[in-house]
């Protein structure tokens, strides 16, 4: 995917996730859009792409939150190589297959997100933290992967077909 | 090891390092906003306003089909409702008029509307991920909002003012995980600390609360004002249920707040509290 259009991409993920996602909020919990684009495209071109881009999509997140900077880029960074190491693994063209590593690529992301909040002296019951925040967030993303899935392998094949 | 293998591990590890020292070098408390935040931040939120909004009517009419449903019988059920009510605010303006009364015969000066200096905010966003409950308001330093000013709507506390841009602030809701707010139990006067469990969930936890006076369900928590940069008295929540702590000279609260923090669309920050507000009974602070 063409770094322009990824940047484009995240920049409306981000405004969508800060402001019109909370309408459909479930329990509080709302998807992760920046970590879905991540997971995507790192299942797609890879782990070295899925971290790179996780961590670009991650430090925007954080430079318009303004604190922190570096705990979202690091967990998506986590979440796009998780994702890359299992595209190299699994057929690529099923989306159910798309759909666990979303899941499973999320929860990772959202472990890592966790650790990190423990090193920031920041404490959540671990309990809560996996089955209030981590578990139904990677469930809302691998239940949108479906809708983006299909998108974003046509662009990326497209574009390798043009290259 | 290849050294190219070699090369790319170590810049990997000064990647990570460099990212773990900014992690901590940008905590909120510590940090202030850089100009270039302040700037991004303000340019964003008209777009983030503009679609918030949009977000709110989308919501509008997906639901107005779905809430017809039974609306005669709910507007019968609201208008007994109402008739109730109205008894009801004669009778609470006699009690008002009364207690104004008893208040100046004792020397008390809490009568909320006259405390406080209010200014209306809406929400323009909320933080990106589900771990933090923090909100953006359209008021900034030009309206006047400094940081540690507290926010409230009609329910109740909602948090406090972190930090204030030109034009937009970031309130630390009380579900946040680095929320700390002095409470105390209203009917027994027993204090605690008010702490967010997570962004996400509707609650929070009450803890340190001495275990000599026992602590019942439906008691009603406001902020206590004894160290805090919260006034005293706003309504918190009410206690859910309760649970030792491992020291066993205290116990802690889950408690539902009464302000519905995941659906917050205009708020109050008090800009000023009346200096009457902060004196108790006699002058005592």
């Amino acid at each position: 995917m063409q770094y322009t259009m990824f940047l484009l991409i995240m920049g409306v993920a981000l405004i969508l996730q800060t402001t019109v996602l909370d309408t459909v909020s479930v329990g509080g919990i709302k998807p992760d859009l920046v970590m879905l684009v991540v997971v995507l495209n790192g299942f797609l071109l890879g782990t070295r792409e899925g971290a790179f881009l996780g961590f670009f999509g991650g430090i925007l997140e954080d430079l318009l939150c303004g604190h922190y900077i570096g705990l979202n880029a690091l967990s998506k960074m986590a979440a796009g190589y998780l994702a890359g190491a299992a595209g190299l693994r699994l057929y690529k063209e099923n989306i159910t297959v798309a759909t666990g590593v979303t899941f499973l690529s999320t929860l990772g992301g959202m472990v890592v997100s966790y650790m990190l909040l423990l090193y920031l002296n920041i404490h959540v019951s671990p309990l809560s933290a996996l089955f209030r925040v981590s578990i139904p967030t990677a469930v809302y993303n691998a239940l949108l992967t479906p809708l983006v899935f299909g998108r974003i392998f046509r662009y990326i094949q497209i574009r390798s077909r043009e290259m | 090891m290849r050294w190219v293998t070699a090369k790319r591990i170590f810049f990997f590890a000064v990647l990570i390092a460099v990212t773990l020292w900014a992690m901590r070098t940008t905590v909120p408390e510590k940090a202030r906003m850089a100009p270039l935040e302040y700037k991004f931040r303000d340019a964003l939120s008209p777009v983030q306003s503009g679609l918030t909004w949009v977000g709110k009517k989308v919501s509008y009419w997906i639901s107005f089909p779905v809430s017809m449903v039974g609306a005669a019988e709910r507007n019968r059920a609201l208008e007994e409702e109402m008739a109730q009510l109205k008894s009801q605010v004669i009778q609470l303006t006699e009690y008002k008029l009364e207690n104004q009364r008893l208040s100046e015969l004792l020397g008390y000066k809490q009568v909320m509307s006259q405390d406080y200096n209010l200014l209306a905010a809406s929400v323009v966003s909320r933080d990106s991920v589900s771990w933090f409950g923090t909100v953006t308001l359209n008021r900034g330093s030009r309206d006047g909002v400094k940081e540690n000013m507290t926010v409230l709507n009609p329910e109740g506390l909602v948090g406090r003012v972190v930090t204030a841009s030109f034009t937009t602030c970031e309130v630390l809701l009380l579900t946040d995980p680095r929320s700390g707010v002095g409470c105390l139990i209203q009917e027994t006067r027993i204090p605690g600390i008010v702490e967010g469990t997570m962004g996400s969930s509707g609650m929070a936890k009450m803890i340190h609360i001495p275990n000599n006076i026992p602590v019942e369900k439906d008691q009603v928590v406001v902020t206590s004002g004894l160290g805090s940069i919260f006034p005293k008295g706003i309504p918190v929540g009410t206690i859910v249920s309760t649970k030792n702590e491992s020291s066993g000279l205290f116990v802690s609260a889950d408690i539902r707040l009464y302000a519905d923090l995941s659906k917050l669309e205009e708020v109050l920050i008090v800009t000023s509290v009346n200096p009457a507000a902060l004196t108790g009974p006699g002058g005592e602070s």
